[in-house]
């Protein structure tokens, strides 16, 4: 199999890091963790950690990264917010029918399907980037550059096969999931259980279940990779912090290689709110680290299995219609040399 | 290539939102054609309530009598399910209208543009998000 996995961009998000400092907190993300401790006290387990466990939903529509035209704007008024709200829900409404037939099979089922949020986070900023202060991603490195436009271009192709096609279509990794997490069109629920040395963080999207180790153990061996990488966890005051590394290459979140390092930070809000905050670093795919932070929702849940790969007849139905592609493509070149 | 996306942009509006793209799970584009459109009236035999993706199998009675047996792609079931829609909900025997567009290979598969009963209603009714709250619970929002 030639290097053609990989995949659409932008639907797997997956950070790189090369093992960096000791998680990456930014003077935003600090300040916010020392507000939220100082504002509510959360109630503790049996055996005395923080109880972050339940259902917590992270839909919103606030973008991942701040929009050009909101450019040097950090928070929009409540007027504003509300509009932002409006506007985005006309763009995304799959019920519009004015953008051809191409847009018409990319919007396919109608929005009853959908459940990406209707509200930005509540702080309204425009970005859930923090840092850099202006709410984009670092530019790529020209490495990571080069190997983003090769990904593309293979995919492109008629996928010859499953591994061309990527990992979340492949049902092997959750497009909002992470490590880290980051909200989607669906599926925006986590669960969080702990148990005395553990944590297990449930997400709905391909039912990925990460088990934390919380005990100070050192990570996998460096030529130990796992698709969703090898996480340990350890307290902070009341914030969980959760460290990451031993991604694979093709894990891929936003462009990013197997050096990429995420630190998440969990922490209590108050009685329905959980600081989720994220710190990336990879100085081989950014030339700088970035972070992200938004509030989960407490939810009464349940969270429904996402059993993916059983009834997956979306990849069959890719491959033939590659393979009708291909057979298009022969008649058309058959045609042209007669 | 194109997954789902909010793509218009609301050029020159102060607040035009970049709307985030947001991902279905797998590419519609290169499962279905969009030289492809297609139109069918019939009826639901069964629904398929699978993840990634819901299926709805219908037969379509064509004009000189032959029933052809259809395949529908819809989203996950999880999202019915919050909103109160359940296996049940479409029963075997229902007749739906479908407009949209057929797999590339030409198989009797096709993604469900639009779903409606045939007096027009819409089969699946329903607006964004869950009705969690949203609303700022987060601490710094309460500091402005």
């Amino acid at each position: 199999m030639s290097h053609r996995f990989l995949a659409s961009l932008g639907v797997l998000a997956a950070v790189s890091l090369a093992p960096a400092p000791v998680a990456g907190q930014t003077p935003a993300a600090k300040s916010k963790k020392t507000a939220a401790a100082k504002t509510w006290t959360p109630p503790r387990t049996p055996w005395g950690q923080p109880d972050l466990q339940g259902i917590w939903d992270f839909a919103t529509i606030t973008p991942m990264e701040r929009p050009k035209e909101l450019e040097g704007k950090d928070v929009l008024t409540a007027e504003e917010a509300s509009e932002f709200e409006q506007r985005t829900l006309v763009q995304r409404n799959p019920d519009r029918r004015d953008g051809g037939s191409q847009a018409d099979v990319g919007r396919a089922y109608n929005q009853f399907w959908w459940d990406y949020g209707s509200k930005v986070i509540g702080t309204k900023r425009t970005s859930l980037v923090v840092d850099p202060p202006d709410g984009r991603i670092p530019p790529l490195a020209p490495e990571a550059r080069q190997r983003s436009e090769a990904r593309a271009a293979v995919a492109r192709l008629p996928a010859a096969g499953p591994e061309d096609r990527n990992l979340w279509e492949r049902c092997i990794l959750g497009g909002n999931a992470g490590p880290p997490m980051t909200p989607g069109a669906y599926n925006n629920n986590v669960q969080l259980f702990q148990a005395p040395g553990y944590v297990v963080i449930l997400n709905e999207m391909i039912n990925d279940a990460r088990i934390v180790p919380l005990d100070g153990r050192p990570h996998l061996a460096p030529d130990i990779r796992q698709w969703r990488g090898d996480s340990r966890g350890r307290w902070e005051d009341n914030t969980l912090v959760v460290d990451t590394t031993n991604f694979t290459n093709q894990t891929n979140f936003r462009g990013a290689g197997r050096n990429l390092h995420v630190v998440e930070r969990f922490t209590r809000a108050g009685a329905d709110t959980l600081l989720y905050e994220f710190t990336i670093d990879d100085p081989m795919t950014w030339t700088r680290p970035w972070s992200a932070a938004f509030p989960m929702t407490k939810t009464p849940g349940p969270i429904y299995e996402y059993a993916c790969h059983e009834g997956n007849y979306g990849m069959f139905n890719i491959l033939t219609g590659a393979r009708a592609d291909d057979k298009a493509a022969e008649e058309a070149a058959k045609k042209g040399t007669r | 290539m194109p997954k789902l996306a909010g793509v218009i942009a609301g050029a020159g509006l102060v607040l035009a939102p970049a709307a985030a793209p947001v991902w279905a799970h797998h590419a519609f584009a290169a499962e279905f054609d969009a030289k492809k459109p297609i139109r069918l009236q019939g009826m639901v035999t069964k629904m398929e309530w699978i993840n990634p993706h819901a299926w709805i199998h219908l037969d379509v009675k064509r004009p000189d009598g032959t029933v052809e047996k259809w395949m529908i792609e819809g989203g996950t079931p999880n999202t019915l399910l919050r909103r109160g829609f359940t296996k049940n909900s479409v029963l075997p025997g229902t007749v739906i209208v479908v407009d949209g567009y057929q797999a590339k290979d030409g198989s009797l598969k096709g993604n469900g543009r639009d779903l409606t009963f045939p007096d027009g209603r819409k089969l699946f009714l329903g607006s964004s998000g869950t009705g969690a709250p949203k609303d700022g619970r987060d601490p710094a929002e309460a500091k402005r």
